[in-house]
């Protein structure tokens, strides 16, 4: 697995760049919660040689807002709306109440400090 | 403009064996938006995986996250927990994963393309795909003891050996599968009402599975050969028992019947290859290492790629286990294959589907 770093503010252009529909499949946004500080990441395969699997990362507070890839990647607003319901953290224009009701209180995946 | 009725598709609903629920916008029957609506089960299983559980107890924790694919999810969490302890299991062990996949997943292709029969409204097809399948899931209990949640796989290998009375049973009751299966082929390519309600309904273009990132027989079935099967070799040895690829490029409700039956023909070949050439030697590699770092294992599950992230920290508790099931990559695009359909379409579409909301809710 390649890891790039990126940060919040690079996320969409390093992505823009590196995506190319035909060429890469998204496979899931991912957060560790390292209690002071996440980690997020973005695990990317290459459909022409599949066992190339790219990781963009970077370290955000938890209280920042996150850029929504939403808009270069077609189908990453499921795994967006699944952390924001899960991880409590605030990412651009993603829906809450997609895998918990909309009136759920809390982030169950967060690690209480 | 036509009025636009707004009707809504489950969470409960004849055609859905699962709780999703779709609000599907029409105009004259047609539809033309669609919302989905995955949130009624969530039951923190990685929250839990990632508190309450030892990492060797994981396995069997996952196990329950789907009763359908229930070994694809033993197995990723057994692969990714060896490498984050860095262990290689026998290659015996190995074949017998591969074994209790593929019976997992002819019996899961069997369950999906029996609901999309009665979602078409045959309800005898429906039936008879049933009956059939019983024979796969009366092996899978012969080998893991058990009809549903196997724990077949543990971190370091598999929990039970092949005996060979086991082996013997495999190889007659596939053989009274396989002609079972022929006629079942038969019907889902040639019997012209089926024809009416699946040809060219549901469709999905080999570019919108690329852009919505679809997995699994969904996009197998628009061209796009994708299969983790033949990707990796490092962990299952897939090539080595006779997997190959099967493709179409028509993209409707369709030809994703006739990628699930004709995958079925490839899991009896691997089943055979397997059983044929089995190694030798033990099931189980034992270590006390703890898990450190981090990895990423991809799977094929009967409805597509399953990923697997976990992060170790030297302790017997995961600092973080992430699942993503094939269900939940396919969703974008389950809501782009709706638009343009008939309402009546629906129900044959989503069978066609072959949703787990009990892996994506996991």
């Amino acid at each position: 697995m390649k890891k790039i770093e990126t940060s919040l503010n690079n996320l969409k252009t390093d992505i823009a760049n590196f995506y190319k529909f035909d060429k890469q499949q998204f496979m899931v946004m991912n957060i560790v919660d390292m209690v002071e500080k996440l980690e997020i990441q973005w695990f990317f395969a290459d459909y022409a040689h599949p066992c190339d699997i790219t990781c963009f990362y970077t370290y955000s507070e938890p209280n920042i807002q996150i850029p929504s890839i939403a808009s270069i990647v077609g189908g990453a607003w499921v795994a967006e709306a699944e952390l924001v319901d899960l991880m409590g953290v605030n990412i651009e224009n993603a829906k809450k109440g997609f895998v918990l009701e909309d009136d759920f209180e809390g982030s169950p995946l967060r690690k209480v400090k | 403009m036509a009025t636009q009725y707004d009707i809504p598709v489950g969470a409960q609903h004849i055609s859905l064996l699962e709780p999703l629920h779709f609000k599907l916008t029409t105009e004259n029957e047609k539809i033309v938006d669609v919302e989905a609506n995955v949130g009624y089960v969530h039951r923190g299983i990685e929250k839990a995986c990632t508190s309450i559980f030892k990492f060797r107890q994981v396995s069997f924790v996952v196990g329950r996250v789907c009763g359908l694919c229930s070994i694809s999810h033993t197995t990723a969490y057994s692969q990714v927990a060896e490498k984050l302890i860095n262990i290689e299991i026998p290659l015996r062990a190995k074949y017998l994963r591969m074994l209790v996949i593929e019976l997992d997943r002819i019996h899961s292709h069997l369950l999906c393309l029996s609901h999309v029969a009665e979602n078409s409204g045959f309800e005898a097809l429906f039936m008879q795909t049933m009956r059939d399948r019983e024979l796969s899931m009366e092996l899978l209990e012969s080998v893991c003891g058990n009809r549903v949640q196997y724990d077949y796989s543990i971190v370091g290998g598999v929990a039970r050996d092949l005996r060979p009375d086991v082996a013997t049973d495999i190889r007659t009751k596939l053989a009274l599968l396989k002609p079972k299966v022929d006629a079942i082929m038969d019907v889902f390519e040639n019997n012209y009402t089926l024809s009416l309600k699946n040809k060219k309904v549901g469709f999905l273009s080999k570019e919108d599975a690329m852009k919505y990132n679809a997995v699994g027989p969904l996009a197998r079935a628009t061209g796009l050969a994708i299969d983790v099967r033949n990707e990796t070799e490092d962990l299952l040895p897939w090539k080595q028992v006779g997997y190959e690829m099967i493709t179409d490029t028509r993209g409707d409700v369709w030809a994703r019947n006739l990628v699930r039956l004709k995958e079925l023909y490839v899991s009896f070949k691997i089943i055979d290859n397997i059983l044929n050439g089995l190694p030798e030697g033990a099931i189980l590699t034992e270590t006390k290492a703890l898990p450190e770092g981090e990895a990423v294992v991809r799977l094929e599950a009967p409805r597509g790629e399953l990923f697997y992230y976990a992060k170790g920290n030297k302790t017997q508790t995961l600092e973080r286990l992430k699942i993503k099931a094939p269900t939940f990559s396919n969703i974008p695009s389950f809501v782009e294959t709706f638009k343009g359909n008939e309402y009546g379409s629906a129900p044959a579409i989503i069978g066609s589907f072959d949703p787990c909301l009990s892996c994506t809710a996991r």
